[in-house]
């Protein structure tokens, strides 16, 4: 029913509010480039215009294992909500959603048996490991 | 029974070059005894066409037709059904087969295998073009000829053998593809209005067309047809791709190719749309009469001899094109004996270009001069087939070139003016070459033509003789056809009534 | 009712567990030959399940609300895990003298199968994105594979960005499709369409987002940058991958789509079909032209195909008739396009040694008096690409014409001609470098003998490649000269 009223009221708004979206983005950086003032010296490119000269690069190599962790948690996070929805309507769909989900939970399992097993889980790892196996996030 | 043979032979036999690990000289032999096979085929379907069809129509028929389902969903069957046209096209195939592969004995030392695979396959193709009569298959072999051509020009070609041999592609693969889309639409009218889905020749005749449909479906059809043969402006190619190609791949470019473009108009146009057809002629037999002068003036104006050789044959094919437009049987007739000298006498003068450059290293006339002294059975055979070009009576051309004349002045007589124009250009342009190679100061000398090089010349030099004192065989043969053909009858009294 | 479902699902459940049982594999033991031979039977287990399907047996409610098994998505499925096939055993020799990991790689092909086949049956908003998603995820990880590249690396980016932005799009037009129809049903949306609802802003956006959307997986022309970048950083089996499966899910999906959306109000007709009018023409051109002078292959081959898609779109415009011959038309050129484009991808991989792909037009010259067989080929290939005859090519692009002309599409079918013959110079230009004389040579050397043997015989390393590419000629002379799959019914 309230999407039927939505489909039926106007759009124009949506489409003012867009434009001016755009209007004000512009003008504002329209305004800085026109009013803002320029000048050019010795520090200016410099990341801390007014503090220490920076020494050394900034591409430093370091390891990101943790990062790996945190994605396989969210991942498997995620999925742990197909389990809550399940798990309202755990009667009606009787016998036959218990099998889809423990399907679901098999295929789970084999994605940690195989991050486990491929060492991804391996918090001292130094790199040697194989890349995060990213079609999980299905 | 005998056309799928006239196919297969050469097909198997190119694959068998291709794949046999024999030495250079075997795989000659063995290329030399399919296009032989080839060509007792041919005289075979010929014989049976001519003689054995009017005793027992029904063994002779089999014998003749093959009508296989081939894509039944589509209504495309492999239909080959030669006629009297076909059987004469196929003939000249068959022995120019034999003598390319004759020609490229000696000329052709690298990859022999490959080069008798394409030479053979480009036969096939010829072949089942001369003798489809599906339009779908009809396609098909057209297009199947060009790859095998392409890799006879590019790589054993001359100097600029990349440009020639893609541009010979490109002009004939475009061309063919407004041909099949004129060949789609209609298929898809007759199968609209009568329901049956067919590619066949025999069936679509009767498709009912408003008359700038045909015409549009007609300019498809030109399109593809009138580059190979070529008309006029897109003769471009033609002379590229005749110069860099290696000899045996300029005969069959101009002893064949060619043909089946004139083959095309001769055997579709006017039986597909007879009335469409009417209203081009007068546009295409000027393009006729535009491609024999402006054949012959370039190539006058030409120092590379095998360039001159190949804008002689837009002259010629000009009066081809001029006869197939002119509805008339003298100029039909023309047509069809001039489309035979012209493979015959050209294919001549290729390979003797082919035989002098060999020796010269060089086919600059400039360069050349004097030859006579030094190699004077080259200079007879060359004044033959000079003759033969600039139409002497007594040569095949002449009756050729005479009938189409005589046909057009029938219908435009001063279109046959002006035609008769290109016999005298064309005098210049063979007596030009012979003087500039065989007469004159002595510049260079050569060794004489080989007792097998000399045998392949006269051949063709018989024939044309033959033909130019005894044309009968071919008109009788070229009769079966049109005496049979309602498109031909339903023209005659058209052009009757038309031009009083 | 259950099974009946299941069987109708088969060939995908098959693909999809197998993926599964070898990840479980690979965690118990790695083994390259166990991973890729794993693969290949259960594709060949999921083409083998394919005619038990057939004809279809109607699904039962739930199903038939996500999935569409018709033979149409079957005789795409068909495609879809023949060509993974290919490029499984492709990969086998490939990644073998590579220092990468390569048994991941089967899992990815057999996961991107599964999502280009549930593309390809989608009926349904949520399995449309799903398809999408298994497809697209797959293709990241596959297009970056080769870890030790740059430019491979910068290939799974780059499609990574663009194809996240193509998913984004696709949700946004999904939900505006829904906001306007109140279904989430593609064949849903027909009955709105139909029932003159007036048409909205929301609807237009709608269609247009999704279908720029589809324009992008397959490549089509002003979605088109990606192609040329992907195909030549991805490692050469997965550019065929990405050159077959995912371009016929997608294609399978594009004629579902413009199935239902130009049988809707005249407005939404129009839009749809010059829409795709435009992108046909546009893509012909620009593939074309862009590849003419392009003197990397896989570059090449990506430009050539963005210029087939373009073509097959000329059988997807007539859609609303709904006629078999136009569905045939698509089917049969994705099919031949499919057996084409993986063969000339084989070639480049057998071409290639020691890790090192032969990209270079260059690496090719004269190839053919070094490896005859394998020429010979590669020019089969680049003929069935430029639509010659006795090869898939050719009846694929007589199909789709003869689908043109009977719809009386006079301009894109003129286009179509018109860009054969650009489409051929470049064909040609690589098929003349194949058959390039060495300028060395002496003509006594080859006046022994045409080819030495030896070269003849395959590399024993490159066997199960030369083996492949074998059996893709075998199919493309059948498919070339028999057509008999394109009478399925559709």
């Amino acid at each position: 029913m309230a999407l039927a009223l939505a489909a039926e009221g106007p759009i124009w708004p949506l489409g003012v509010y867009f434009v001016l979206v755009v209007v004000l983005a512009a003008g504002i950086l329209a305004f800085s480039y026109v009013l803002g003032q320029r000048h050019r010296q010795q520090a200016t490119d410099v990341p801390y215009e007014s503090g220490m000269t920076p020494t050394g690069g900034a591409r430093l190599r370091f390891p990101v294992d943790f990062y790996l962790v945190a994605m396989f948690f969210v991942i498997f996070d995620l999925e742990s909500v197909f389990l809550f929805v399940w798990a309202v309507a755990v009667r009606e769909l009787g016998w036959a959603g218990y099998v889809e989900v423990l399907i679901f939970m098999a295929v789970l399992l084999a994605a940690l048996a195989y991050l486990w097993r491929s060492g991804a889980l391996d918090w001292r790892a130094s790199g040697s490991k194989p890349a995060p196996d990213k079609e999980r996030g299905q | 029974m005998i056309p799928e043979a006239l196919i297969l032979v050469p097909l198997l036999t190119g694959l068998a070059c291709l794949l046999a690990k024999a030495s250079p000289r075997a795989v000659r032999t063995l290329a030399m005894q399919g296009t032989l096979a080839t060509l007792a085929l041919a005289v075979l379907l010929w014989l049976v066409h001519m003689k054995w069809l009017a005793i027992d129509p029904l063994t002779a028929r089999s014998l003749l037709e093959l009508n296989l389902p081939w894509i039944p969903a589509l209504g495309v069957s492999l239909h080959l059904a030669p006629n009297g046209l076909s059987v004469l096209m196929v003939l000249l195939t068959a022995l120019l087969g034999v003598l390319s592969v004759a020609v490229s004995w000696r000329g052709i030392t690298q990859r022999v295998g490959f080069f008798h695979f394409n030479l053979l396959l480009i036969l096939a193709g010829i072949l089942g073009v001369f003798q489809a009569m599906d339009l779908f298959a009809f396609y098909f072999f057209w297009e199947v000829m060009l790859v095998p051509m392409y890799f006879l020009i590019d790589v054993w070609g001359h100097e600029n053998r990349h440009y020639a041999a893609i541009k010979f592609f490109l002009f004939t693969q475009v061309s063919g593809l407004l041909m099949l889309l004129a060949i789609l639409a209609l298929y898809f009218l007759h199968g609209r209005s009568s329901g049956a889905y067919t590619f066949d020749v025999a069936r679509l005749v009767d498709t009912p067309l408003p008359s700038p449909v045909a015409f549009g479906l007609l300019l498809g059809f030109f399109a593809a047809f009138a580059v190979k043969l070529p008309a006029v402006p897109l003769h471009t190619w033609l002379a590229d791709a005749h110069t860099e190609a290696p000899t045996a791949g300029s005969v069959i470019l101009a002893g064949l190719m060619l043909k089946t473009g004139a083959y095309g108009m001769l055997q579709f146009l006017w039986l597909l749309f007879p009335l469409a057809a009417l209203d081009f002629a007068p546009a295409a037999r000027v393009l006729g009469v535009v491609g024999i002068l402006y054949g012959a003036m370039l190539s006058f104006a030409q120092f590379d001899l095998k360039r001159l050789v190949a804008y002689t044959s837009v002259s010629h094919m000009g009066f081809v094109l001029l006869g197939i437009f002119t509805p008339n049987e003298l100029a039909w007739q023309g047509a069809v004996m001039q489309m035979l000298c012209h493979g015959l006498g050209t294919g001549g003068l290729f390979i003797l270009v082919g035989y002098l450059s060999d020796r010269l290293h060089t086919r600059d006339m400039r360069a050349m001069g004097g030859l006579w002294a030094s190699c004077p059975r080259m200079g007879g055979a060359a004044m033959f087939l000079a003759m033969a070009a600039l139409g002497l009576p007594g040569m095949g051309s002449f009756v050729g070139e005479i009938l189409i004349l005589i046909g057009v002045f029938h219908v435009s007589p001063v279109l046959a003016i002006v035609a008769s124009g290109g016999l005298v250009l064309a005098t210049v342009y063979a007596l030009w070459m012979m003087q500039q190679v065989f007469h004159g100061r002595e510049k260079v000398r050569a060794a004489d033509l080989r007792r097998t090089e000399l045998g392949v010349l006269a051949v063709l030099i018989v024939l044309l003789i033959y033909l130019g004192v005894y044309p009968k065989n071919v008109f009788d043969t070229f009769n079966s056809t049109i005496k049979h053909s309602r498109t031909f009858n339903s023209l005659m009294q058209q052009s009757q009534i038309e031009d009083p | 009712m259950m099974t009946r479902d299941l069987l109708a699902l088969g060939p995908m459940l098959i693909t999809a567990g197998g993926a599964v049982v070898l990840l479980l594999a690979l965690a118990v033991c790695r083994s390259h030959a166990f991973a890729s031979a794993w693969s290949v039977l259960v594709l060949a287990a999921a083409l083998a399940a394919i005619p038990m399907t057939w004809p279809g047996a109607p699904a039962s409610g739930d199903l038939l609300n996500l999935l569409a098994i018709d033979s149409w998505a079957l005789a795409f499925w068909g495609i879809i895990f023949g060509s993974a096939l290919v490029v499984c055993l492709l990969g086998f020799e490939y990644f073998r003298p590579l220092a990468v990991q390569a048994e991941e790689f089967y899992v990815l092909v057999l996961l991107s199968a599964t999502g280009a086949a549930v593309l390809a049956a989608a009926d349904h908003f949520a399995t449309v994105f799903l398809g999408l998603e298994l497809l697209s995820v797959s293709l990241f990880a596959l297009a970056a594979y080769r870890r030790d590249q740059a430019i491979s690396i910068e290939a799974g980016i780059k499609y990574l960005v663009l194809a996240g932005t193509s998913s984004a799009l696709l949700l946004f037009g999904l939900a505006l499709l829904y906001f306007h129809t109140a279904s989430l049903r593609l064949s849903g949306l027909a009955g709105p369409l139909l029932a003159g609802h007036p048409d909205t802003i929301a609807l237009y956006a709608g269609i247009a987002l999704v279908l720029v959307a589809m324009g992008f997986k397959l490549g089509l022309a002003p979605m088109h940058v990606w192609t040329p970048d992907v195909y030549q950083g991805s490692p050469a089996p997965v550019s065929a991958l990405v050159g077959s499966v995912s371009k016929a899910g997608a294609m399978a999906f594009m004629v579902r789509l413009a199935g239902v959306t130009l049988t809707g109000t005249p407005g939404v007709r129009n839009g749809v079909f010059y829409g795709l009018l435009v992108l046909a023409i546009a893509s012909m051109f620009t593939g074309n032209l862009l590849a003419l002078r392009q003197p990397n292959i896989k570059r090449l081959l990506a430009y050539s195909s963005i210029a087939h898609m373009g073509y097959c779109l000329l059988a997807v415009l007539p859609m609303a008739a709904g006629a078999a011959l136009d569905r045939q038309a698509v089917f049969y050129y994705m099919l031949a396009h499919a057996v084409s484009i993986l063969g000339a991808f084989g070639c480049v991989c057998a071409a290639s040694e020691n890790g090192r792909e032969a990209q270079h037009v260059e690496d090719y010259r004269g190839l053919a008096w070094r490896r005859p067989v394998l020429a010979g080929v590669f020019s089969l290939m680049l003929l069935s690409l430029a639509g010659i005859p006795l090869t898939a090519g050719f009846l694929g692009k007589f199909y789709v014409l003869a689908s043109g002309v009977r719809n009386a599409l006079w301009l894109p079918a003129v286009c179509l001609v018109i860009n054969s013959g650009i489409g051929l110079f470049y064909y040609l230009r690589v098929l003349g470098t194949l058959y390039q004389r060495e300028e060395a040579e002496s003509p006594d050397q080859f006046a022994t003998s045409t080819a030495p043997s030896a070269l003849l015989q395959p590399s024993p390393q490159l066997l199960l490649t030369h083996l492949t590419l074998a059996a893709l000629v075998v199919l493309l002379i059948y498919f070339g000269l028999m057509p008999a799959l394109a009478s399925l019914p559709m």
